[in-house]
């Protein structure tokens, strides 16, 4: 492990894209120091679906967060391990995404690794417009994509392309915004706007939302929560990421939303090839959809392994447990408690 | 409802609230009794005094000096104001221009500073210079606005003879015409930039000592509705997307964070009109605060009655502009009722 993160250890195989070692998040509470993620290790194999499963409040989502340090610190501290990454689009190199400065960790935050999140009503900015919000990423992260598309890779040298580029990063001040309302950069603008739409348009269109032309120009609150947690993918797999991580994307759904959303991030891992790492409570749901699964209580994995062999097969006893509470519908009777532990 | 339909609603509500606020002002004013005594001198002998209530219609009932008043508004005459010893309407134009001027540049001050502030707070809770500028907005909310002048002009024009008082050098404000009455365009217009910078040099103590109290309560909203926003999913949602930290506050959490702030600033431009008369009387502006609190010691109704009328009218205005803009900040407000 040298100074800029990279590695190439020979503990990381060729067939994994992430490998979580021993990872420590710890936070400061007024209670004193709370071992929310205390010692996780496990693999995401490349263009697996990967469950992590566990009660609420275990930290399978601070683990989640710790992959695009989206972990608040203070009051978190992350306090040891690696989260090794194998980026497939600079070469397969591999870096420990704990130790990348801000910089680095921004070019692949929504480009490499992309994340869903538990309520769509919630991670949607309520002021824009889904076009604003979608535009965004490609404008973060697929600059020249877009200049091409709208035919001006010419202008990209030059004070003009200097302008222009600023307006796509959103680095504008009231001087850009004054020299992008006048011609002739006006009309450079509006072609920006139209090729940005046009991807926008298919990102959704790949989500099977129907009308993207129409939905890209409506606020979050005028859709459904299942059209918004198809936004909210379409947003994530703007830029095809090596990656996905879904937060619990379909506890804020009612049952049969749930299960179109579920087919639809199958489908799409398929079609892209992209592995994901899937975090939810419902065992049925990662029984579904995962290819293996990492079951965590109170900060730590008890049990991994393929998903069919622990479904079928427990060998903790917190996973019987856990399997036994959720599969109580067959049989009437008491329903199973789980004791817990004192995670601090 | 669209923005438009809304504001031509409002727009045609406006004409019946402005009449039955005059009906209230009026009823207010008369109760503290005629105001005969404004226009009487200690020469006059009882005969001329009758005189002088039949020709202001004081001798009939107050519906009745209801009607003659409303009927003088519209022919535009608005009384005769004791206290300035001429018509109201001949005064009250130079006056209006020096207050707006004055209430304007407080409202920028306030509004920019207020925000600017918040912001950088918000977005740096707890660390050293969020502290300072909550000490800075706590200060300004609880100094009473005459102290807080006071202060200033003992230390910057007393002490330091930084900024003078009053509204002008007299002779450069006589060297230039004034068209719109507000001293600063008129400089403008006039091309005079030494009367310009003797504009904004009378103006900056009244404005800030004016701001200051509004720009601590904007700073302040501004600063916790950041805070709140700054928890929410969509903001980690956006970091997610890769975008700068920069982005995130202004484009995401801030403007959602304006939505309370907005109705906040709606608020506070009362705040800054009352303040006026103070800050009028202390500075020496020539402005309708200071003629207000004369023609209030006086008696005066006439110019009471106008004045009352204007703020009520500024204040409607005010309030319709607030809501467009609540609505155009936060998409789910439903302009309707």
């Amino acid at each position: 492990m040298d100074q800029d993160g990279t590695s190439n250890s020979n503990s990381f195989s060729n067939r994994l894209i992430a490998s979580v070692e021993d990872l420590k998040v710890y936070f400061h509470s007024k209670k004193g120091l709370l071992h929310s993620v205390d010692g996780v290790s496990f693999d995401i194999v490349d263009g697996e679906i990967m469950g992590l499963v566990g009660e609420t409040g275990c930290g399978k989502s601070v683990t989640a967060r710790s992959f695009m340090q989206l972990v608040q610190t203070p009051p978190g501290v992350i306090a040891g391990g690696k989260i090794r990454f194998k980026s497939k689009k600079t070469g397969n190199q591999i870096v420990d995404l704990l130790s990348l400065t801000e910089n680095q960790i921004r070019e692949l935050r929504g480009e490499r690794i992309a994340m869903i999140f538990q309520d769509p009503g919630k991670a949607l900015n309520p002021g824009l417009t889904i076009r604003a919000q979608i535009a965004e990423v490609f404008q973060e992260h697929r600059e020249n994509d877009v200049f091409e598309k709208a035919k001006l890779s010419h202008v990209l040298k030059g004070f003009i392309g200097v302008v222009l580029k600023k307006y796509m990063r959103q680095e504008t001040n009231l001087f850009i915004r004054l020299l992008l309302f006048f011609p002739p950069i006006r009309s450079y603008k509006k072609k920006l706007d139209k090729a940005i739409d046009k991807l926008v348009t298919e990102a959704l269109a790949e989500t099977q939302i129907p009308n993207p032309e129409k939905v890209m120009e409506r606020y979050p609150h005028e859709l459904s929560g299942g059209m918004k947690q198809r936004v909210m993918i379409a947003q994530a797999i703007a830029c095809n990421p090596d990656l996905l991580i879904a937060d619990e994307p379909t506890t804020a759904l009612d049952v049969i939303v749930q299960a179109r959303i579920l087919d639809l991030i199958k489908e799409l891992q398929k079609r892209h090839k992209t592995s994901v790492l899937y975090i939810s409570h419902d065992l049925s749901l990662v029984r579904k959809i995962c290819d293996r699964v990492a079951v965590m209580f109170a900060g730590k994995i008890v049990e991994t392994g393929n998903s069919d062999d622990i479904f079928k097969n427990p060998k903790h006893p917190y996973t019987k447990g856990l399997i036994r509470a959720s599969f109580m519908t067959h049989e009437r009777g008491k329903l199973e408690e789980i004791d817990g532990i004192n995670a601090t | 409802m669209q923005i438009k339909d809304y504001i031509i609603r409002r727009l045609m509500i406006l004409p019946f609230l402005i009449l039955g606020t005059s009906i209230i002002v009026f009823a207010l004013t008369r109760i503290g009794g005629s105001p005969i005594g404004i226009y009487l001198s200690h020469e006059m002998n009882p005969a001329e005094v009758q005189e002088m209530k039949e020709r202001f219609h004081l001798d009939k009932p107050v519906p009745i000096q209801y009607f003659y008043w409303i009927k003088g508004v519209f022919q535009g005459d608005l009384g005769w104001s004791g206290v300035a010893s001429a018509p109201v309407v001949d005064v009250f134009p130079k006056k209006f221009a020096a207050t707006m001027e004055l209430a304007i540049a407080a409202g920028i001050v306030a509004v920019s500073l207020g925000i600017a502030m918040g912001t950088f707070a918000g977005a740096r809770r707890n660390k050293l210079s969020d502290h300072i500028i909550r000490v800075v907005s706590v200060s300004g909310a609880s100094m009473p606005l005459f102290w807080f002048s006071i202060l200033l002009l003992i230390v910057f024009w007393v002490w330091l003879g930084w900024f003078p008082i009053g509204r002008s050098d007299p002779n450069l404000f006589e060297a230039i015409a004034h068209p719109t009455g507000f001293y600063t365009i008129d400089a403008v217009i006039a091309g005079n930039f030494a009367a310009f910078k003797d504009a904004i040099w009378h103006l900056v103590m009244p404005a800030v000592a004016l701001g200051y109290g509004a720009t601590a309560i904007i700073a302040r909203m501004m600063r916790s509705s950041l805070i709140e926003e700054l928890q929410e999913d969509y903001v980690d949602a956006a970091k997610a997307k890769g975008l700068a930290e920069n982005v995130v506050l202004k484009k995401h959490a801030r403007r959602n964070a304006l939505v309370p702030t907005v109705t906040v600033i709606g608020l506070t431009f009362g705040f800054l009109l009352q303040g006026t008369v103070v800050a009028e009387i202390i500075f020496r502006w020539p402005g309708l605060g200071r003629w207000m609190a004369a023609a209030v010691l006086r008696g005066d109704q006439a110019t009471i009655m106008t004045y009352v009328m204007f703020t009520s009218i500024l204040f409607l205005i005010v309030n319709l502009v607030v809501d467009v803009i609540y609505a155009n900040l936060d998409r789910r407000v439903e302009l309707g009722d």
